[in-house]
């Protein structure tokens, strides 16, 4: 009974500090993000602020020329195109080439292990070459573009999470459709793509997961509020001389509030999907 | 199985292929061409075909090879604690408790911030005038003047690596826990019967059974490791004294900064062989196993 007790002990106390772990430095951004300058710039710090001071938020998120908010929300907007167009080009082109590395088995699956493995590069690798490529065809700071090179991030794990999922489907009800006279189009439409919407629900909130992360590409091909995303504008934000950290933490709480609401909402389908494609059961 | 009878299939993958092959497949061969050349950013002298010797300069290149050495060092220690903090934390939220669900539904948070977020929230925790990190550990008698967590060489690499496991660590426990919510409560009520003691339940059916999903956590994050730019690049630019300059890092800058192509391709090179043979061995030993 006492080494029962004594082990609901530690479970408590080490799942309290689990949650003190996982919850104070996002708490502490959310409390900077609401901090007056003054409560954030005094020794020992002002833990709770003296005041609810949401003026980084009313900064970044009004319009004004050449005002922060404009660069802020001008990113936002950038961010969602980007994200939007990186994921529907990808589903579009996930469709068919998955349908064909679980329908035909063999040497095809060479290019799906050579996709795999671009996993593997470091973008430094080529972004070199691939940044005059884009300046040559004058693709340099439109959002398309940036999109394009984020399906490159998207693509390999996309094709093979949704792969794994028609293998599951049973080949016979395609050939049923076949039979009945159904085109390459209408079978892959009408019979394997209805079986795949939860999954490819999953992928698509991933991907776009994915897709607001990415910063490399993104510091390296915009420079513009035309197509400059969130997480160059935060960064840029706050590698400022001047620095005001509420309107930093503000800027960082905003940017993480969709994947965070994402996360929460779909934590079961995600981690799944997460999953799937490696185990083999 | 029959294949499909159709002709064209080759047109149904022809988009992926021409994605891939144009964003990553054409200029990687362009860096490999570039390696080869004293080519620069700036392109004002005509480009000349230098043989090996950007390969030979690289390898006794001190700034290169100590940064290939931080990315190991950043690797390997990123990977080994969040590999066993998100085991352990998998197994604790694995145990029946009371708030168990909150704290399971709040694993994905870290996971879900993004890295350039990550990097700035632990950035001003780090500030050396104003950080949180400071003055908690003044408060609490710890320590009796401010750090400079990320302007001191000896522990800007150790902050940039607590700060990735909090993010990354969540990864390993929402992969891990999955697979144990899928381990059967038959299969421990009947090695309890057999009288086999905890250690042994543990030994014998619970890691075996979540060992695959950790092995991909593992490669997922190794291949993540070796690559890292974007947490480093926003905390410390790679300072200070170089000291966190990753090896992606030291590429940008001998590519981007200093203009010089033709080097910074080698460099390049030598990075991605030195991947792929880390990555193939490390499958070489799965596929071994199996």
């Amino acid at each position: 009974m006492r080494t029962f007790r004594f082990s609901r002990f530690l479970i408590y106390s080490a799942a309290c500090t689990l949650l003190i772990y996982i919850l104070a430095p996002f708490i502490w951004l959310v409390i900077m993000s609401i901090s007056s300058s003054a409560d954030l710039t005094t020794k020992p710090l002002q833990w709770i602020p003296s005041a609810l001071d949401i003026s980084a938020y009313r900064e970044l998120l009004t319009m004004g020329i050449n005002s922060r908010g404009e660069l802020f929300l001008n990113g936002l907007r950038n961010s969602l195109k980007t994200a939007l167009m990186a994921v529907t080009i990808s589903m579009l082109v996930t469709i068919p080439a998955a349908w064909v590395f679980s329908r035909f088995k063999g040497k095809k699956n060479i290019i799906l292990s050579l996709a795999i493995f671009t996993f593997m590069l470091p973008p430094v690798a080529y972004a070199l070459p691939l940044y005059r490529m884009l300046a040559k065809i004058g693709w340099l700071d439109k959002s398309y573009a940036v999109a394009l090179v984020y399906c490159t991030i998207i693509l390999p794990f996309c094709v093979w999470l949704i792969k794994e999922n028609i293998d599951n489907i049973p080949y016979e009800l395609e050939e049923a459709a076949f039979i009945d006279g159904a085109g390459i189009f209408k079978r892959i439409t009408m019979v394997v793509l209805p079986l795949l919407l939860p999954a490819l629900g999953t992928v698509a909130l991933l991907a776009t997961i994915m897709a607001w992360d990415e910063y490399f590409y993104a510091m390296l091909y915009t420079n513009s509020k035309q197509a400059i995303t969130l997480p160059v504008v935060i960064a840029n934000l706050a590698s400022g001389r001047q620095s005001n950290y509420s309107l930093i933490a503000a800027g960082g709480v905003l940017a993480s509030t969709p994947p965070v609401i994402i996360g929460l909402l779909f934590q079961r389908s995600l981690v799944k999907g997460m999953v799937m494609g490696g185990v083999k059961e | 199985m029959t294949n499909p009878p159709v002709r064209h299939y080759s047109l149904l993958i022809a988009p992926m292929v021409i994605i891939m092959g144009a964003v990553i497949g054409w200029p990687l061969i362009r860096t490999l061409m570039l390696s080869f050349t004293d080519a620069t950013m700036m392109g004002l002298n005509p480009i000349s075909f230098v043989g090996l010797s950007n390969f030979q300069k690289a390898f006794s290149d001190s700034g290169f090879i100590s940064a290939l050495k931080i990315s190991l060092i950043f690797a390997v220690s990123v990977v080994t604690i969040e590999m066993m903090l998100g085991t352990t934390v998998a197994l604790l939220v694995n145990e029946p408790f009371k708030g168990r669900n909150i704290l399971r539904a709040l694993l994905i948070l870290p996971w879900a911030i993004p890295t350039v977020v990550n990097a700035i929230m632990w950035r001003l925790i780090y500030n050396p005038e104003y950080g949180a990190l400071n003055s908690l550990l003044t408060q609490m008698g710890l320590i009796d003047s401010y750090i400079s967590w990320l302007g001191n060489p000896d522990k800007a690499l150790v902050a940039i690596i607590f700060a990735d496991v909090w993010k990354n660590f969540s990864l390993v426990a929402l992969i891990a826990l999955a697979s144990l919510q899928s381990l059967s409560s038959a299969q421990m009520e009947a090695a309890k019967i057999d009288g086999a003691n905890a250690i042994q339940r543990f030994g014998y059916i619970t890691l075996p059974h979540i060992i695959p999903s950790l092995q991909v956590a593992l490669v997922l994050r190794i291949i993540e490791a070796v690559k890292v730019f974007d947490i480093i690049y926003i905390m410390t630019k790679g300072g200070p004294a170089n000291k966190t300059r990753s090896g992606s890092i030291f590429v940008y800058q001998e590519a981007f900064t200093n203009s010089r192509m033709g080097s910074g391709a080698a460099f390049a090179v030598i990075m991605v062989s030195l991947i792929v043979i880390l990555i193939l061995f490390y499958m070489r030993i799965l596929m071994k196993k199996k």
